[in-house]
């Protein structure tokens, strides 16, 4: 028998109570339905799978001691990834130390890369910074006449999200686009009304916010109060918790907002049907899931394809093939560099009339890349 | 213009902060308690506020009283139960009790209401009140008006009614209340009461404001234990023109320094309490020690 044992358990630590509760639910039920349909298959190896779930209660020092624990105390071959890249970066740490693997659901911001971990893999198509590229791209390439002049950029000081406005900031002035306006705001402001003010004030065509959730709702809500529509709004993150986000800003308003996002129901990647469905069948018929639920399930996938491949639970060998083999998951084919960053685009979505479109890259579009310029009123 | 309008925000802001925080004053000033739960109460009052708004599509203003007397209610039974048994064993004791109170309420509210965000959206929630180029959203608006409502009735409650006297007495001095034939565990069951009240207004007003989901306790509970520092321990007045304090400073240092807002916010209270350790209208305090 090899170090994977009779039955194979995966030890993850999630944020199930604090702060990053709601994302680290939501992780939590894409891994389950992942494991709900390994199993149904014949599971990991020919082996059933165990996940050993510990609440990091959103502490840095508390995913530390899970990851410890699970390693030395509960001695599981493998390891699946925490939520968010506050809490994945300590995570990271202990996994280099020990020498296993970590695919992270949720974890881009480009601090993690600095120490070069080996061991350590980001499960989605693209670094933080890199999210913005697909909104860029179309920014310059609309027609001269709805193309922005002015932008102002506002985002919390957050690991994952201020690299992506940062980022979005140094493009599009290379472009040409003046800036008006730009701030980093401390992590857990939830009320933007004063932001949203100064922004009004500078009258900027595009406004693109770095926001977690609250405080994405709160700015949208906060420029619909104050009555000023920009040509462009993206923000990270906020707008693809669908309903909660629709509900928090008011139904209609909404509409135009730009996201990136990693993925969607509607894609045709292999599995996502029976992902969907599952999940469905888990926790509400017509249930779309989150964003952060496929991108756990897509992180299973890819620590399975690591087993598989490798034929056991050598945490060296399948970190060895993960650098130089891509894995076709839910999110489409995912591949890594020397140092865990995955290579790919994230999509760009944008809320039309109610649902979700995915307007770019082109082979991943779902309405033919068709995009609503100049944002439609407010509500 | 903007400067008037920043500030406006910031009033409106204080007056949220001060509806907020006085429940949580009003309990210490009369029991030594610092009940930490009250963030987890607001939010309890919150999600229950939703709920009924979700299935009923009622005015979610009109939820005010009841949520106020069934918070009211609630407080008093976890006074009664709970907090009356541990408040012999000193305030650090009933710092974790209401700790753990607030955690066992946060994972009750998980499992009942889910772990996601919920609105609650009447038809004015992303409308304001326009005066010339001022904008006055409505519901901060009416969350200021009903702060201003309700601190008045407490105010005059604790002034002039029977109860009220008896409270403040009890807050001054409890063995030369109870001498007078005052309760002290009524009037302490009486003022957890209150405050409870307190947070189920202010989670009926809140939940209209923002988004809320059962971990958003932690996001209020450090914000009101830092108003009532600021204004003094025990002190409703204190606790109102500290919130005023925050709320506006936090409005301009977000519209002008807003990496610093966070820090502006806890650095107001700190310089403050440099040169008035008991808070702007505490009372100073003395403990006795001995060798």
């Amino acid at each position: 028998m090899d170090t994977c044992g009779d039955t194979i358990r995966i030890g993850i630590s999630l944020p199930l109570t604090g702060d990053f509760s709601q994302p680290g639910g939501e992780a939590k039920k894409g891994y389950e339905v992942w494991q709900t349909l390994i199993n149904g298959n014949g599971g990991l190896l020919g082996r059933q799978v165990e996940l050993v779930i510990l609440d990091d209660a959103s502490s840095q020092e508390q995913v530390v001691t899970d990851y410890n624990n699970l390693i030395s105390q509960e001695q599981v071959p493998l390891l699946l990834g925490t939520f968010s890249s506050l809490l994945n970066f300590p995570a990271s740490t202990v996994a280099e130390n020990n020498q296993m693997v970590l695919i992270a659901p949720a974890g881009g911001s480009p601090k993690i890369f600095e120490p070069e971990p080996k061991f350590y893999f980001f499960a989605q198509q693209a670094t933080g910074p890199n999210q913005a590229n697909p909104f860029v791209q179309m920014v310059t390439s609309l027609p001269e006449d709805q193309r922005p002049k002015t932008a102002a950029y506002v985002t919390m000081d957050d690991p994952f999200a201020a690299p992506v406005i940062e980022s979005m900031q140094a493009q599009l002035e290379e472009a040409g686009i003046e800036t008006v306006y730009s701030e980093i705001y401390p992590e857990g402001t939830t009320n933007l009304q004063p932001f949203a003010a100064k922004i009004a004030s500078a009258a900027p065509d595009l406004i693109a916010q770095g926001a977690v959730f609250e405080d994405g709702v709160s700015l949208t809500k906060s420029l619909v109060q104050i009555g000023y529509n920009p040509s462009l709004l993206f923000q990270t993150s906020a707008p693809s918790n669908g309903a909660q986000y629709v509900e928090g800003v008011g139904a209609g308003n909404e509409n135009g907002i730009f996201y990136a996002v990693s993925w969607s129901e509607k894609s045709p990647t292999p599995g996502n049907a029976e992902f969907v469905a599952e999940y469905q069948a888990q926790n509400g018929e017509g249930l779309v899931p989150a964003e952060d639920a496929a991108d756990a399930y897509a992180a299973a996938e890819v620590l399975a394809a690591a087993v598989e491949a490798t034929g056991g639970c050598d945490n060296v060998a399948m970190a060895d093939w993960l650098h130089s083999n891509p894995v076709s998951t839910i999110l489409g084919d995912l591949s890594w560099d020397e140092i865990g960053r995955p290579q790919g685009e994230f999509l760009l979505a944008q809320w039309q009339n109610g649902s979700v479109e995915i307007v770019a890259p082109p082979a991943a579009s779902t309405n033919g890349g068709a995009v609503i310029v100049p944002k439609p009123a407010w509500q | 213009m903007e400067i008037v309008q920043i500030l406006a925000f910031g009033i409106l802001m204080g007056g949220v902060y001060a509806l907020l925080s006085s429940g949580v004053t009003l309990i210490f000033g009369v029991l030594d308690v610092v009940n930490v739960a009250q963030g987890s109460f607001l939010v309890f009052s919150a999600l229950l506020t939703w709920q009924i708004w979700d299935l009923t599509g009622i005015e979610p203003l009109l939820l005010i009283p009841v949520m106020g007397a069934l918070m009211a209610f609630f407080g008093w039974i976890i006074y009664r139960g709970l907090v009356k048994r541990v408040v012999p064993q000193g305030p650090g004791m009933t710092v974790l009790l209401m700790f753990g109170v607030a955690i066992a309420m946060e994972g009750i509210l998980n499992i009942a209401f889910g772990n996601k965000f919920k609105s609650v959206t009447p038809p004015y929630f992303t409308q304001s009140l326009q005066i010339g180029e001022l904008v006055l959203p409505y519901p901060q608006l009416i969350s200021g008006v009903m702060a201003a409502i309700v601190l008045v009735g407490l105010f005059f409650y604790l002034k002039l009614s029977w109860a009220g006297r008896a409270l403040r007495a009890s807050a001054q001095n409890k063995d030369g209340a109870a001498l007078v034939g005052i309760s002290s565990i009524k009037a302490s069951s009486l003022a957890f009461a209150i405050g409870a009240m307190t947070a189920g207004v202010g989670g009926v007003l809140l939940i209209i404001m923002y988004p809320i989901y059962p971990a958003t306790q932690y996001d209020w509970i450090a914000k009101l234990l830092g108003i009532i520092v600021l204004g003094g321990m025990g002190s409703i007045p204190g606790a109102v023109i500290a919130s005023m304090i925050l709320g506006i400073s936090e409005a301009f240092a977000q519209a002008y320094i807003p990496q610093w807002s966070a820090a502006i916010f806890f650095g107001v209270i700190l310089v403050v309490l440099l040169f008035r350790p008991e808070g702007l209208l505490g009372e100073k305090t003395r403990e006795d020690v001995t060798t």
